[in-house]
């Protein structure tokens, strides 16, 4: 919430629950009662997504083509697509990677470091044949190979947090919306309490207090785990939000009526019925969580809470880029731009899903 | 003023300029005028206020001198503060009986009369001291400092239960098995009830030791000896405005944010042999972001860092390229080391902590710490520079600085073998997650350690918690930290000021000890036994030095650096020098502006 | 639509009520999820909470004073209850002959600063809310103009680099664009000081601290309204009302400024009460990187200090701000929604 680092996600996702419910958002209960039917009120971008995809479910299967065949055209999206592919595909490989170059991540060089000021010899941040990206300042290690390790970190958090995020609001929300009465009422409410709560601050907070050894975990483990759940968990009322939306207005839909009056069970339905019609929006949703939880997790390393040392993320290689940042100024534009294209590639790969499935097609 | 200034920033803009192009720009503007050094509106020269004393003559009186800071003093009560530059700062609103000289280098560390007409009168094989108050001393009021005055704010130190977080040397020195419950629980009418310090008359006091402590008039000239008022004593509120007693008085003050101070009217400079109090008025702006405020200095919107630790790593390389001439590379009387408590296994055995010593890479640590410049020399041994009895690099018992600085890999795994753990072992660093720097030293000596076999695991714990987490050894225990990365700096320049807490087995404390390495050992306490009643100086460094070299030889410590720091003075400041009272730091008290 | 005939101000006040009670609850629960943070968990991780109030060199006595002062031998719930009590009727601290007041509405006292933490917070809010405010000046400016544009130009070349550029601000982390401002503007082209002033000392000294801060945070928004304002800008121009007005003969710069731009401005203010809100509570990472004297830049030095008091303090105003922030949207939603009128 702070800073806008999880702004984007967050306005998405109220831009569809508000969308949905035909009411403004609120962060407590809504001045009005929820219609089911979704008023053609307020809307943006994402919010046409969530929106539509509740008409759209009911065509069922062509919806994938359909999508598929809409983003193949969006040349902007595919190359962020592709670009996502090939940071999965670096941060699988990085010991592979950064073997073929002959590096590692934690060897210091400090030979290639001026000893006066601390920053590398060579000019370019040390950049060299050896060096692709040049080395650390103070201990020589060298930058592409703690990029390329880096992109795990960035990844495994923003993947691992995002699926919290996405499952937890997936139960919630469908359970919320489909039962109703005191069970919705309950997880209403605690999701209006998370999202009135100062997130960063909690986590900075809990992240600061956590002990190093837990669960047979220790060191950066620890640390990831805990910054995985607690970004998950900050997330999941904006997925929960709108699955209940959802949920509220396609249990009334002939189908399912159908299928209770044939006599299905409520997990049946749930299951069966229910859940194949939410994935378009979850899907939408959570290419959006993902460069937002990047962010959260450099702004974390970049206070001093991230991954310990000598571990390497890219938030952490920035914030302690910045006490060179004239003196070694590649130091901090790689990262920076790895998180930048990163974010960048996510952000355009969502925003192309969310118009492939938009029927308006207001782009 | 103003032109100096835009020269400064035009410097600048090609230097940003560079930083949008992503160009390594900084050598083209390197070189300038600034570096010439001596001329009377600019800078001094590089370590011209360095053990010297820069621009004394030009000097004046008025302006506002301006401190900028990154961390605001742990307290401004002069019994609860424990931060060197918060002592150093002190002296401006408050006085004692003794006080360093106001001169630079060693000859600051020296006892000078302050309130007192002169240094003690030491009767009774050394476990009398007697002073008498100067004529004309007065409170910011402009009532007389009485010597009832400095027994109540000695008498403070006991009340470490309101007043905690300042040093208690006082306490263990006068009243050893502390009978004495404070002031604040104090049954006499006009609670001074301390035993050991007699006021038998305002201008006389008298105190008597129960065991002779030949340092003790170094520690009556720590700032914890300042006298406090009684009816202007607010307990542990008053570090929020304390009564003024020096040149200064406080005149506003926001936790955090910014402090300034005023003349005191009452003030006369006839009473004070030490302070010139040259600038009309002192003011502190803290800051949250540290690079931001080294900017701030170079671009001389502010005169110095009050925390006096050095540039940071940016500011420091701008600086030396171009703006040289404001810059001294003082020792700090700080020794970065790390330490292996004796409770983890295998760190019992003096072969496997010889070997970690063996085997790190001393100048990979040192360019951790900064390099030589920056970071300081490799130190070879625990006994900082500024503190007598100290050989510097010339006692390098491990040859860390000469033949084994990069690693002695064979003779780490000789030691390996000698202590049974001939493949290495695992082991823990603990090191505070608040000091990148310390941060980058545990990583270099993981990265060394791992070519001999030695398996290390850096474990960040929360610097704000160091107490309760290393200073518990019972914790070291528990979480296997075999290795701590610590630092330490003398609260008076003596090997007690700087070692006991460090090395006396009557220092292993439950909660808030820092004798890490848990030594116990008698022939150390009995040299500390032998310093505090020998009175002759050329004996004590004598044994000082023995000390040293048994601590060394326990290999308990390896030492990083004697650390030096890369200090920043404005083209403003004038009579600049640095002091071994502060670990190098310059002497507040005696700054002056040019016009 | 429902909303027509329910916003009566009876159902308004009902609704008030049921609100503001809502926003207590959320508060009791938040005070306590934070108590349990900072007692609970570093006694679960082997730390006395006590040993991180005193100083280098602990003394018993003086952890036992920290631990009588702030209660913490008694059970958690006695604690918080205590810290529910000094809200409404302020507290005493006491121990070892020293005893501190601290009036009411008492948030708690920093033992580390010597302070009571309502004039913290008093002194810290209205730094951040000039901070938030003058931001949202210009992200609302800025954002919205370029989204009109856009929607107008669609498929310009315009529209399309705005929309890179807009991902481009979603995309930076706000503590490097912080830096490489500073860098140029203040440091390098010397054109803004950039340093936090007193507004009651010099309001252009004040001024010209903040603008670089405001831009800052400013771009980081500004991108993310462009883009809201040019999508619900493109729905509402294919809105019939839109294509009436336009066949009453009425201009064009009436349709837009007029009658599109209140529809569009809906969705827009929603959106403002929730960053608004978000912002009051902190903008750490701004406050930081420019040296701001602000809530954010407390409650970070806090946490590092493990200073209990101010955290709460500060989670509490944050949180509360949130909850005013959409109460307030809420309401302005019903006002100015023209489709409400409409029907």
């Amino acid at each position: 919430m702070y800073n806008g680092l999880i702004t984007p996600l967050q306005r998405h996702v109220w831009a569809g629950y508000r969308r949905l419910r035909g009411v403004p958002a609120t962060m407590t209960a809504p001045l009005h009662e929820p219609t089911a039917e979704a008023a053609p009120s307020a809307a943006e971008e994402a919010a046409l997504v969530a929106g539509s995809a509740e008409a759209k479910a009911v065509q069922g299967r062509s919806l994938g083509r359909i999508a598929w065949e809409r983003l193949k055209r969006d040349k902007l999206a595919l190359t962020g697509g592709v670009v996502v592919l090939v940071l999965i595909a670096i941060a699988l490989l990085a010991p592979v990677i950064t073997n073929l170059v002959g590096q590692d991540p934690e060897t210091h060089h400090e030979d290639l470091i001026d000893p006066l000021f601390s920053t590398p010899t060579g000019s370019w941040g040390g950049i060299s044949g050896d060096h692709l990206l040049g080395v650390e300042p103070v201990s020589g290690r060298d930058i592409f190979a703690r990029i390329v390790y880096g992109a795990r970190v960035s990844l495994l958090v923003g993947f691992l947090s995002a699926l919290v995020a996405v499952v937890l609001g997936t139960i919630l929300g469908v359970l919320a919306g489909y039962f109703g009465g005191w069970v919705d009422a309950i997880i209403s409410r605690v999701m209006d309490g998370l999202l009135a709560f100062p997130q960063l601050l909690f986590i900075i907070a809990l992240v600061s207090v956590m002990p190093n050894e837990m669960l047979g975990l220790t060191g950066t483990g620890v640390r990831l785990f805990v910054m995985i759940l607690v970004i998950g968990f900050f997330g999941w009322p904006y997925v929960g939000r709108v699955v209940r939306g959802q949920t509220l207005s396609l249990r009334e839909r002939e189908y399912v009526e159908a299928a209770r009056s044939l006599g299905a069970g409520r997990f049946y339905i749930l299951f069966k019925e229910l859940l194949p019609n939410l994935v378009a929006p979850i899907i939408v949703y959570t290419t959006m969580m993902i460069p937002t939880n990047i962010l959260t997790e450099a702004a974390l390393s970049f206070l001093g809470v991230g991954v310990k040392p000598p571990t390497a993320s890219w938030g952490q290689m920035l914030s302690s880029a910045i006490d060179y940042y004239d003196s070694d100024p590649m130091y901090m534009v790689i990262p920076g731009v790895a998180i930048f294209i990163t974010v960048l590639s996510f952000n355009l790969f969502g925003d192309g899903v969310r118009d492939a499935l938009d029927p308006k097609g207001s782009r | 003023m103003t032109t100096q200034r835009t020269t400064g920033r035009r410097k600048q803009a090609a230097a940003a300029a560079a930083v949008v192009a992503a160009l390594l720009s900084t050598a083209a503007c390197g070189g300038g005028n600034d570096d010439d050094g001596g001329s009377k509106s600019g800078a001094a020269g590089f370590n011209a206020a360095n053990n010297k004393v820069a621009q004394a003559s030009l000097a004046k009186k008025g302006g506002e001198l301006k401190f900028a800071g990154a961390q605001d003093a742990d307290s401004w009560d002069t019994t609860r503060g424990y931060y060197g530059f918060a002592w150093n700062f002190m002296r401006y609103y408050s006085r004692t009986l003794v006080t360093g000289k106001a001169e630079p280098g060693a000859k600051g560390a020296e006892v000078t009369p302050d309130l007192a007409t002169s240094t003690a009168k030491i009767s009774d094989d050394g476990k009398t001291y007697t002073y008498t108050l100067r004529d004309g001393v007065t409170w910011e009021d402009g009532k007389p400092i009485t010597s009832k005055d400095v027994k109540y704010g000695i008498e403070r130190v006991w009340a470490q239960d309101v007043l905690s977080g300042g040093p208690v040397y006082l306490k263990d020195v006068l009243d050893p098995k502390g009978e004495y419950p404070g002031p604040y629980k104090d049954k006499s009418a006009d609670k001074l009830g301390l035993k050991a310090i007699e006021t038998p008359d305002d201008k006389t006091i008298v105190f008597k030791l129960p065991a002779a402590n030949s340092d003790f008039e170094d520690i009556l000239g720590l700032a914890s000896a300042a006298p406090v008022r009684q009816d202007k004593d607010t307990k542990s509120k008053y570090g929020l405005k304390p009564f003024s007693s020096g040149p200064y008085k406080f005149q506003s003050y926001t936790p955090n944010k910014k402090l300034v101070l005023v003349r005191n009217e009452n003030w006369k400079q006839s009473s004070d042999p030490i302070r010139k109090a040259y600038p009309d008025k002192i003011s502190l702006t803290l800051f949250t972001n540290a690079n931001d405020m080294d900017q701030r200095l170079i671009n001389g919107d502010y005169d110095l860092d009050i925390g006096q630790t050095g540039l940071s790593p940016q500011g420091r390389t701008t600086a030396l390229k171009q703006h040289k001439g404001n810059l001294d590379n003082p020792v700090s009387g700080y020794i970065r080391y790390a330490v292996f408590p004796q409770s983890v296994k295998p760190f019992d055995n003096i072969h496997c902590r010889k070997a970690v010593i063996y085997g790190a890479d001393h100048e990979s640590l040192q360019t951790a710490r900064g390099g030589p410049v920056a970071g300081g020399d490799i130190g070879t041994n625990m006994l900082p520079p500024s503190v007598p009895g100290s050989e510097g690099q010339k006692y390098d018992p491990y040859e860390s600085a000469t033949t084994n600085k990069n690693g002695n890999a064979a003779k780490a795994k000789e030691e390996l073998k000698a202590c049974g753990q001939p493949n290495g072992f695992k082991t823990t660093i603990a090191v505070r997650n608040n000091k990148p720097v310390e941060v980058a030293t545990a990583e270099s000596l993981q990265a060394s350690l791992k070519k001999v076999g030695i398996d290390v695991e850096i474990d960040q714990f929360d610097g704000a918690q160091t107490t309760g987490i290393i200073g518990s050894p019972e914790n070291v225990k528990k979480k296997n930290y075999g290795i701590i990365i610590m630092g330490w700096g003398p609260d008076f320049p003596t090997v007690q000021g700087y070692g006991l807490p460090l090395w006396s087995g009557k220092y292993i404390l439950e909660s808030g000890n820092n004798n890490f390495a848990l030594i116990k050992d008698k022939t150390i306490d009995g040299l500390f036994d032998d310093y505090v009643t020998e009175l002759d100086e050329a004996k004590k460094t004598e044994i000082s030095t023995e000390i040293n070299h048994k601590v060394m030889e326990g290999g308990y410590y390896l030492p990083f650096v004697f650390e030096k720091f890369i200090n920043w003075r404005s083209n403003r400041l004038a009579n600049v020098y640095t002091t071994d009272n502060y670990s190098g730091q310059y002497d507040f008290v005696n700054l002056g502006l040019k016009k | 639509m429902a909303r027509g005939t329910a916003a009566g101000p009876r159902a308004v006040l009902a609704y008030l009520i049921r609100r503001l009670f809502a926003a207590a609850v959320m508060l009791v629960v938040i005070i306590l999820v934070v108590f349990g943070i900072f007692f609970l968990v570093p006694r679960w991780a082997g730390v006395d909470p006590a040993t991180m109030f005193v100083g280098k060199q602990a003394d018993p006595a003086a952890i036992e004073a920290v631990r009588q002062k702030l209660g913490l031998a008694d059970p958690i719930f006695v604690q918080v209850w205590e810290f529910f009590k000094g809200l409404f009727a302020g507290r005493t601290y006491a121990a070892g002959g020293d005893v501190t007041e601290c009036a009411a509405p008492c948030f708690g006292y920093s033992f580390r600063n010597e302070q009571a933490i309502w004039p913290v917070l008093t002194d810290r809010f209205p730094v951040t809310l000039a901070l938030a405010l003058g931001a949202a000046v210009l992200w609302l400016i800025f954002g919205v103009a370029a989204g009109v544009l856009s929607a107008l130009k669609r498929g310009s070349l315009w529209d399309r680099g705005a929309m890179v550029i807009a991902l481009g601000g979603v995309s930076l982390p706000i503590y490097f664009t912080g830096l490489l401002s500073l860098a140029i503007f203040s440091y390098g082209l010397g054109w803004l000081d950039a340093q936090y002033v007193p507004i009651e000392e010099s309001f252009t000294g004040w001024l010209g601290g903040m603008i670089l801060p405001w831009i800052t945070l400013a771009f980081l928004y500004a991108a993310m309204y462009a883009r809201i304002t040019r999508a619900t800008m493109l729905e509402v121009l294919g809105e019939d009302y839109i294509r009436t007005a336009r066949a009453k003969g009425l201009r064009e710069p009436v349709v837009i400024g007029k009658h599109a731009m209140r529809s569009t401005m809906t969705p827009i203010l929603t959106m403002l009460g929730m960053d608004l809100g978000a912002l009051i509570g902190g903008a750490i990472l701004t406050e930081t990187t420019f040296s701001l004297p602000g809530l954010g830049a407390a409650v970070l030095k806090a946490i590092s200090d493990k200073d209990l008091p101010v955290i709460l303090g500060v989670t509490l105003i944050t949180s509360l701000a949130v909850i005013v922030a959409n109460l307030l949207v809420d309401l302005l939603y019903a006002v100015i929604d023209p489709r409400v009128r409409l029907s």
